[in-house]
């Protein structure tokens, strides 16, 4: 039996034969040398995770010590004592622990690759997640208007010559972290990404060329520029980095959202295509009711979020170097439980910051005692690190980026130093 | 000589009689276009890119018969009858109910939560809401109640304005609204104003956009939806300051009563938990709606006005609101006001003094203050250019000239705002009809969708699967986060992502792969088949794109088609190889009814090697003059 390709290099000739004259420009271009898309420069990586909903700081990383910690979460507080086994938090530092669900992460910490950054959030108090998340997308604290994202300014400051592949967000519509004049794209899933009309494999493979010839010569601009780059775009996905993609050994992604976004942002990241922002979010940490402590909602969203970035982490392989993760969500959690084991909106979270130039391996930033009088409104964990000098400090430092004022208009705070120079 | 010359003019006149009523009824509304070059009918398809969403076959005819100046001022009084639409629109459950019942038969899943708790049906120790038992529980409960999801509120809402857009009669009325709602942006990404954006565009945008500036400002200033939105309904004057209740109750105490016993005066209970002054509607009222971004206002202004507007929130449905009405009845003459949804409370109304853009607001004021701020604010010469700007950009190129630009602004100001005069005024405006105008503007996705099923004359049988197409290309439908609206150039549309999927939309749409789309290629072209590649390319193209110079885009697309038509015989030729296809139309010749067999089945999702039918070289034609460059023009 024919294999497909010999069939198409011979059926498909005679075929041709029979039916036009002069040679169809798709066999011509096969015919001629085949071009390797040319590989964009290596760069440094940002890869941002939005938590979306707010994870319990207090449950991500709790200050075990705190005698008013079991007083104020009976239902909720853990321990860090060995005789709790499997379900005991690790302890970091003396003071804080780590919840069971993140343990994964505990070598990266250990290696000093893995910062924690607590007791940070927004200046401004707002309880709701859409203006919280808003807020902090913009970058503009108690601002709506302000047009853009804080990721795509980044973008803007960037300075080079980008690839079409730079500002991606893994998820179906374009989150508010990337509006604004840089390109940015979001891609909930690369397969799909390309000329795909209903039909065969070559239909789809003549019908993208002949876009790229017909958009080549358009007179207009701007759709001449796009095209270019979006083909180029397309190019780079046939790497077969992309096409014949296998995670590296020992990086098992989560089979969920997260897990699958990171691991396309992997793929981005090791095809070399160029990207330098990357995107992704996880949800589910709205934690009302029935949090639980090593079973149940939050420890589900917790070990996601940790085998999800573990593998990841593995995953880079030789570009580790170029990468830092940094996670982020919109507010943290209420110190006291509530009436259906949950906890209601807070004010400050925690925060993890992964990467080879972090100073990793500590716990930064500051958590009072948890007293009523130590809290703000004498309930909410309070915001002692504005979250605009932890992300002024990874995305200035690592991507090089000077201007802070572009990042955040209107803030005068200093970077949190977390990254050695 | 006089004589003789008066019976010349009058000999003039009498042969020119004909031409010069032509020529009157031109200057009515004197759409300057063959001074640009351009014939009647090129004009008319200008005019439906523009002011309608795209032309559909046969409509430049219908224009030309009637009369451009007639079309447009039928357009401007917004009354054709909407046979076929009202047809459409029938089936939707929502569009007629009002805000409040909207807002009881869609409840967000945290109220039917509360709610289940308050009536017993699940207790606060059960499992979170996305277990199973849970989830079943109150989804019985909801049922119970009548209650509907919100998923079923956004998709009607999607599909009454895909519906519009494709069916409505009344086409400008549709652009103005896509345009006005985007102006006076809110977003159902946003929990609180979800349920309250579908009557936001009905009742505060649509009744408007052929009268007012000042009306509309009016109607979304004080619709639930951006009271919600830009979290007015938050705003309150600071602690200790004077309210215009307290004021009332200090007045009549002092009189009759004596000050200890102004408790009694029962003031309405459940205040809102954060007090204070929140400035998102103030300033955006100005950056956005009105003044601009340099309308030359302070960061003070922002916050005199947010006091001007404090008190401006929402009576919302649920027990809190109906405990605040009760509480209201019986705060009678304490300055309190009601207007459906919309609540006036005089006990958070800061009503000490203000100074706004150099006008004083003297101590004491209450709701009339927030009406005396927007009209300044509609009157302002800032708002007038800021206005005329973003028309036209919309409607004439993302660059516009100045002169346009001062035109508009000038006619903002004659006519207080009067937004028809406004469209009048493009239409008459030589920069309009200008070489540097035509096809200079990249469609939306939601104008290349709603001209591409117009062109093709399809019936939307079932909007879901086009919609998310729409989504897809980057517009998500009501869903732009930001108050800013979706911004309005070519760059914001055209990105590397969303440029593919317009091809992609252009060949799925053409090859009946939209699920819930009906058309039928051969009846456009009434049934005859064209003889070749090159013919059907000639023949579709003039179709899709009527009175558009097509020299270079059928150059460009000649060869592509036949690549199209010749892969499609290599693959076609690879299944036979391997399996038995069921019958599939193979060449232009041999296809007696086009895409229409293709449509009639739902189509599944296409995998590789699976029994697919191909699409017929002709729906690849159509499609790839969807998806060129020409068709994201208008």
């Amino acid at each position: 039996m024919w294999t497909r390709r010999a069939f198409l290099k011979a059926g498909g000739i005679a075929l041709f034969a029979a039916g036009f004259g002069g040679s169809p420009a798709f066999l011509r271009r096969a015919a001629a040398a085949s071009t390797q898309p040319g590989l964009a420069p290596r760069r440094k990586v940002l890869v941002t995770v939005f938590q979306r909903g707010a994870m319990d700081g207090l449950m991500a990383v709790p200050p075990f010590t705190d005698p008013m910690l079991p007083k104020l979460r009976p239902r909720l507080a853990m321990t860090a004592a060995r005789s709790a086994g499997e379900g005991a938090l690790t302890d970091l530092n003396g003071h804080f622990g780590l919840h069971p669900a993140l343990t994964p992460v505990v070598p990266l910490f250990r290696e000093e690759r893995l910062a924690i950054v607590h007791g940070v959030g927004s200046p401004d108090p707002t309880r709701s997640h859409f203006d919280a998340q808003d807020y902090m997308e913009t970058g503009t604290p108690g601002r709506k208007g302000t047009p853009s994202g804080w990721l795509n300014r980044a973008v803007g400051q960037l300075g080079h010559e980008g690839s079409p592949w730079r500002a991606v967000a893994v998820t179906s519509a374009l989150p508010r972290s990337l509006y604004g004049d840089a390109p940015a794209l979001a891609v909930a899933n690369l397969e799909e990404f390309g000329v795909r009309p209903a039909g065969g494999k070559e239909l789809a493979r003549v019908a993208s060329q002949s876009f790229e010839d017909l958009y080549q010569q358009t007179s207009a601009d701007l759709l001449r520029r796009t095209a270019h780059e979006s083909f180029e775009a397309v190019k780079l996905l046939s790497r077969p980095e992309i096409t014949r993609y296998r995670p590296a050994k020992g990086a098992e992604y989560p089979r969920t959202p997260l897990g699958r976004s990171l691991r396309q942002i992997a793929q981005l990241i090791k095809a070399e295509a160029g990207l330098e922002v990357g995107f992704a979010e996880s949800g589910g940490w709205d934690t009302h009711v029935q949090q639980g402590t090593t079973t149940g909602s939050f420890a589900r969203q917790a070990q996601d979020l940790a085998r999800a970035i573990t593998a990841f982490w593995t995953d880079l392989e030789r570009h580790q170097d170029d990468v830092v993760l940094l996670t982020m969500t919109e507010f943290g959690r209420s110190v006291r439980e509530n009436g259906s084991g949950g906890t209601d909106h807070g004010r400050a979270s925690c925060l993890f910051v992964l990467g080879n130039p972090v100073e990793g391996g500590r716990v930064y930033g500051t958590v009072p005692s948890l007293a009523p009088d130590a809290l703000e409104e004498g309930r909410d964990l309070p915001v002692t690190t504005d979250f605009r000098g932890v992300f002024s400090e990874v995305a200035g430092k690592h991507l090089g980026i000077a201007r802070d004022e572009i990042l955040f208009p209107g803030w005068a705070g200093a970077r949190f130093r977390l990254l050695r120079a | 000589m006089r004589i003789r010359s008066i019976i010349f003019l009058l000999a003039i006149l009498l042969f020119l009689g004909p031409f010069a009523s032509a020529a009157r009824l031109g200057h009515r509304t004197g759409l300057p276009y063959q001074e640009a070059g351009l014939t009647q009918r090129q004009a008319a398809a200008i005019l439906l890119d523009r002011f309608a969403f795209g032309a559909r076959p046969g409509e430049i005819d219908r224009v030309v018969a009637q009369g451009l100046e007639n079309w447009l001022e039928e357009q401007l009084s917004g009354n054709r009858p909407e046979h076929e639409l009202v047809g459409r629109l029938a089936p939707l459950k929502t569009l007629t109910l009002s805000s409040r019942e909207i807002a009881t038969a869609y409840p967000g899943p945290g109220t039917v939560r509360a709610q289940a708790i308050r009536e017993g049906v699940i207790s606060r120790n059960d499992p979170p809401t996305d277990r199973a038992e849970t989830r079943q529980k109150l989804q019985a409960f909801a049922q119970r109640k009548g209650y509907r999801p919100q998923r079923e509120l956004t998709e009607e809402l999607m599909t009454q304005k895909l519906l519009r857009g494709v069916y409505s009669e009344n086409r400008l009325t549709e652009v103005l609204a896509d345009f006005w709602y985007n102006h006076f942006n809110v977003s159902i990404t946003n929990n609180r104003a979800r349920p309250f954006v579908l009557s936001y565009e009905r009742d505060a945008i649509r009744p408007h956009v052929l009268g007012h500036f000042r009306a509309l400002l009016h109607a979304t200033a004080k619709h639930p939806a951006m009271l919600l939105y830009l979290d007015n309904a938050q705003s309150t004057a600071s602690n200790g300051t004077m309210t215009t209740m307290s004021q009332t109750t200090k007045r009549r105490g002092g009189m009759r009563r004596g000050e200890e016993s102004q408790t009694k005066e029962e003031p309405p209970k459940g205040r809102p938990s954060q007090r204070g002054i929140n400035e998102n509607y103030a300033r955006e009222l100005m950056e956005l709606h009105t003044l601009g971004v340099d309308g030359g206002y302070t960061q003070q202004d922002v916050i005199e006005v947010a006091r001007v507007f404090t008190g401006w929130t929402v009576l919302l449905p649920g027990p809190r609101g109906e405990r605040l009405q009760k509480h209201l009845s019986r705060a009678n003459g304490l300055g309190f006001a009601g207007d459906g949804d919309f609540l006036f409370r005089a006990d958070t109304h800061d009503a000490t003094q203000k100074i706004i853009l150099g006008e004083t607001f003297p101590p004491g004021g209450g709701m009339e203050e927030g009406e005396r701020v927007l009209d300044i604010l509609a009157r302002h010469p800032a708002t007038a250019r800021h206005i005329a700007t973003k028309l036209a950009v919309r409607f004439v190129s993302d660059r516009p000239a100045a002169s346009l630009v001062d035109r508009l602004t000038q006619q903002f100001q004659e006519t207080a705002g009067d937004l028809r005069a406004l469209v009048r005024a493009i239409a008459t405006s030589p920069e309009f009809w200008q070489e540097a105008a035509r096809r200079s503007k990249i469609k939306s996705p939601f104008e290349l969708v709603t001209s591409a099923l117009r062109a093709l004359q399809a019936d939307v049988e079932q909007p879901r699967p086009v919609i998310e197409w729409v989504t897809r290309m980057g517009q998500p439908l009501y869903a732009y986060q930001a108050p800013t609206g979706y911004p309005d150039r070519a760059e914001a549309w055209v990105n590397t992502g969303s440029l593919l999927n317009r091809m992609n939309f252009g060949l799925h749409l053409a090859a009946g792969r939209i699920p819930g789309i009906v058309f039928d290629l051969p009846t456009l072209n009434r049934g005859r088949e064209p003889e070749s590649v090159e013919a059907a390319l000639e023949t579709y193209a003039a179709l899709v794109l009527p009175e558009r110079d097509l020299t270079e885009t059928l150059r460009l697309l000649t060869p592509v088609a036949r690549d199209l038509a010749f892969a499609q015989k290599v693959d076609k030729a690879a299944r036979r190889e391997t399996e038995v296809s069921p019958e599939a139309p193979s060449v232009l010749q041999d296809q007696s009814t086009g895409v229409a067999a293709d449509d009639e089945r739902p189509s599944a999702p296409v995998r590789e090697g699976s029994t697919v039918t191909m699409p017929t070289p002709l729906a690849h034609v159509v499609g790839v003059i969807l998806g060129a460059p020409e068709f994201q023009r208008r």
